[in-house]
């Protein structure tokens, strides 16, 4: 009896001793650089991880922010698909808004670049100019200014009534309203913008002086040499937006007051998401609708990759 | 000086802010207790309400109030986050829509139990009383009856050479001043902005015809009902009597965008107590009126609604202070004189008779409005079912696919319809 627990006390020991070996070779070798991203990794499990985790469950409750959630499988789901009239016209609403902001800022920033790119005098200071909307634009501010301009008595009827139009409240007309958003979101074309002109430095001029003196006309240059050396710049300038454009929120939330009107012309799915959530309290819907963005923007970006190798050159 | 902080201040700068939060969180800490007070209003509500909140204090030494107040849309999400996160104000601010919601789901406390002690209610008017009463107890304190009431603008009427019988008036009248009106101003401003989505002008509506919106959770009316509410604001939109859809679109619900005080209507359909509020936003001269009557001497359409109600939250750590400070705010003559009738006619007899010689001209008429409704007022509906709240954002919508001609009336009747009754079933 004496003997047998003094040997499980010396193994015991014996054990402890080999683990704070292990633990302090791991220590010493790593452990001042998990030290150092301490914060990040709490940032990451806690605010990140943890919360992505509680709303895919939560996607499976029928939660209210109010009371415990209740287990209802994948009813959340089912709804969407088949008993949401406001899902549709959000996912249209969305669908549009990515459709024609995203290729109409693309081709803006790629003109002003190659514009940029011309060797102009003072052309830092243009960049700063032009850059500037991309950091001011998803703001609060520019989107009450936004507001104002296109109001029935805004800046852009005023304009439009020196040549004898008179125009309609541009923001609360349901025929335009998301075009309004479009333009704010083509405004905002100053980050991709520089991406294309670190890209269209790249480009060898020599290239370019081999087509002239085959006589290419500058048309056929751009086709040739510029947009296919461009294609991997496109390529990343255009998943980034993309994903950028389905999680829009801010300015159709200001702009419309918080109400996707009217007529749910301006419901951006992420104002969507926001109403069922805090609006109506179906916190459960909401996480649901939330993840099948995080599915639709993931399924963008996978079908970008895997068609990639059909249009975009990486030949160097 | 209590903490409090607005959404319009923290957008005016962040060195307003600073001040603001410095004044406030130092005097906060110097307290030994605080009671968190949240609401929804204007600067107007804010000014009065935070000058009892100053006067509680001075009286009672060693409370400090932190209040804070955003604009209706942007109330119900922060209170819903607030709750959900367990960090709900003590005092918060209710409305009929949503208490009921709030109550059943066990976040606020009943008051029964302070009633005699720290509330006393004997001179609270016995419907006022039983608007806060959800499945037998008592849950919210009516801060002010109110009714609805068209706030019309009275000077532009006058220029125009129109005259309208203020407890009287009919939709007729709406038709056919409104053709009147609009060829006096040229179409510049429309007699009245668009109500097809008002959900309180609708209700009133439907009241007059012997319906209701809500009967035990289920709606009360018919889509044939909807339907004719619809051809009717067709009607009166095509005779040119009331504001274009994109001119009322622009309206989110704050008072400053409404057609009325943005110049595009010489009236807006709201409640009693917000004739103070537009006053102090519009130059020309206010006047107060029923809504529309179905016919000449129809009655049964308005009630004494309960403007909103201060509720405790069921978390609240300070739950009899807060009782206490509800008490004086409805209770003390001091406090009804710093808020008038802005949040509506005192619920209790005795500061009625307390503040009603102190008013100025336009709460007066407020007051008195309240009192010649009389027989026009019907009963006070029950409270309404969950997803009240989501019922009145779809008749805004519906009515301006109607409005924008995407579809007719005939089309937007059964389909709102089957919206409440599928939206009742889901909130259930």
């Amino acid at each position: 009896m004496t003997a047998r627990s003094m040997e499980t006390g010396v193994s015991a020991t014996g054990r402890a001793v080999a683990k704070t070996g292990v633990w302090a070779r791991i220590w010493q070798q790593d452990g001042p650089g998990y030290l150092f991203l301490l914060p990040w990794l709490i940032g990451f499990f806690g605010l990140t991880v943890g919360p992505m985790i509680t709303s895919l469950y939560l996607s499976f409750t029928n939660f209210d922010l109010l009371t415990t959630p209740d287990w209802v499988g994948a009813a959340n789901y089912t709804r969407m698909f088949t008993n949401d009239p406001k899902f549709a016209a959000a996912m249209r609403v969305t669908f549009f808004f990515v459709i024609f902001s995203v290729p109409l800022k693309l081709a803006f920033a790629l003109a002003v670049a190659m514009l940029l790119n011309r060797g102009l005098k003072g052309l830092p200071l243009y960049r700063a100019v032009f850059y500037l909307p991309s950091l001011l634009g998803g703001s609060v501010a520019i989107a009450i200014l936004w507001r104002q301009l296109f109001a029935g008595d805004g800046l852009v009827n005023q304009f439009l009534a020196n040549f004898g139009i008179i125009g309609p409240s541009w923001i609360s007309n349901p025929n335009y309203s998301l075009w309004t958003l479009i333009i704010l979101s083509v405004w905002q074309f100053g980050s991709p913008m520089i991406i294309f002109l670190a890209g269209l430095r790249q480009i060898p001029q020599d290239m370019y002086e081999a087509a002239s003196l085959d006589g290419a006309s500058k048309w056929r240059q751009f086709w040739k040499i510029t947009l296919p050396l461009l294609t991997p710049v496109v390529f990343f300038n255009a998943i980034v937006q993309t994903i950028d454009a389905f999680k829009s929120f801010t300015p159709a939330f200001v702009i419309s007051g918080g109400t996707g009107q009217p007529i749910n012309s301006t419901l951006f799915y992420t104002l969507y998401l926001y109403q069922e959530a805090f609006g109506f309290f179906r916190m459960g819907y909401a996480s649901a609708l939330a993840w099948f963005l995080l599915l639709m923007i993931a399924a963008f970006t996978a079908f970008s990759f895997l068609t990639s190798k059909y249009w975009v050159h990486y030949d160097d | 000086m209590s903490l409090r902080i607005s959404r319009r201040q923290l957008m005016q700068g962040a060195a307003a802010l600073a001040a603001f939060g410095a004044t406030g969180l130092h005097s906060a800490f110097a307290q030994d207790a605080r009671l968190r007070l949240i609401f929804w209003g204007g600067q107007a509500r804010a000014d009065r309400t935070f000058a009892v909140a100053d006067l509680y204090s001075e009286t009672h030494a060693g409370t400090a109030i932190e209040g804070e107040f955003l604009s209706w849309a942007d109330y119900w999400p922060k209170l819903a986050t607030q709750t959900a996160g367990g960090n709900a104000p003590d005092i918060v601010q209710m409305d009929y829509r949503y208490i009921g919601e709030y109550a059943r789901r066990g976040t606020l406390a009943p008051l029964d139990g302070y009633v005699g002690e720290r509330l006393n209610l004997d001179a609270f008017d016995a419907d006022q009383l039983s608007n806060g009463t959800i499945d037998g107890q008592l849950y919210g304190i009516s801060l002010g009856v109110a009714a609805g009431a068209t706030v019309y603008n009275a000077t532009a009427l006058a220029e125009a050479g129109i005259e309208i019988a203020p407890m009287a008036w009919t939709y007729d009248d709406l038709l056919a001043k409104g053709r009147e009106f609009a060829a006096a101003t040229g179409g510049a401003m429309a007699l009245s902005p668009d109500g097809s989505g008002i959900e309180l002008l609708f209700e009133n509506w439907l009241r007059q015809r012997g319906k209701a919106l809500y009967a035990d959770g289920e709606p009360a009316f018919e889509a044939a009902d909807i339907t004719q509410w619809f051809e009717l604001w067709a009607e009166l939109r095509a005779a040119g009597a009331i504001v274009s859809p994109d001119e009322q679109a622009v309206d989110t619900g704050a008072l400053e965008t409404s057609p009325l005080v943005r110049g595009k209507a010489a009236m807006n359909f709201t409640t009693s107590n917000q004739l103070v509020a537009y006053q102090t936003l519009v130059q020309d001269a206010l006047g107060i009126a029923i809504y529309p009557a179905i016919a000449p001497g129809s009655t049964g359409g308005h009630y004494r609604n309960s403007s909103q109600y201060f509720s405790i939250s069921a978390r609240s750590a300070a739950a009899d202070t807060a009782a206490e400070f509800i008490d004086f705010f409805v209770n003390t003559p001091e406090a009804a004189a710093l808020l008038g009738v802005e949040r509506g006619v005192p619920a209790s007899s005795t500061m009625r008779e307390a503040v009603t010689a102190e008013l100025d001209e336009r709460s007066q008429m407020a007051v008195k409005y309240i009192s010649d409704l009389g027989a026009i007022a019907g009963p006070v509906p029950p409270t309404p079912p969950p997803a009240a709240g989501e019922i009145e954002v779809a008749l805004k919508t519906k009515s301006q696919e109607v409005a924008f001609g995407a579809q007719s009336p005939a089309d937007a009747g059964p389909q709102f319809f089957q919206q409440v009754v599928d939206t009742l079933g889901r909130a259930r």
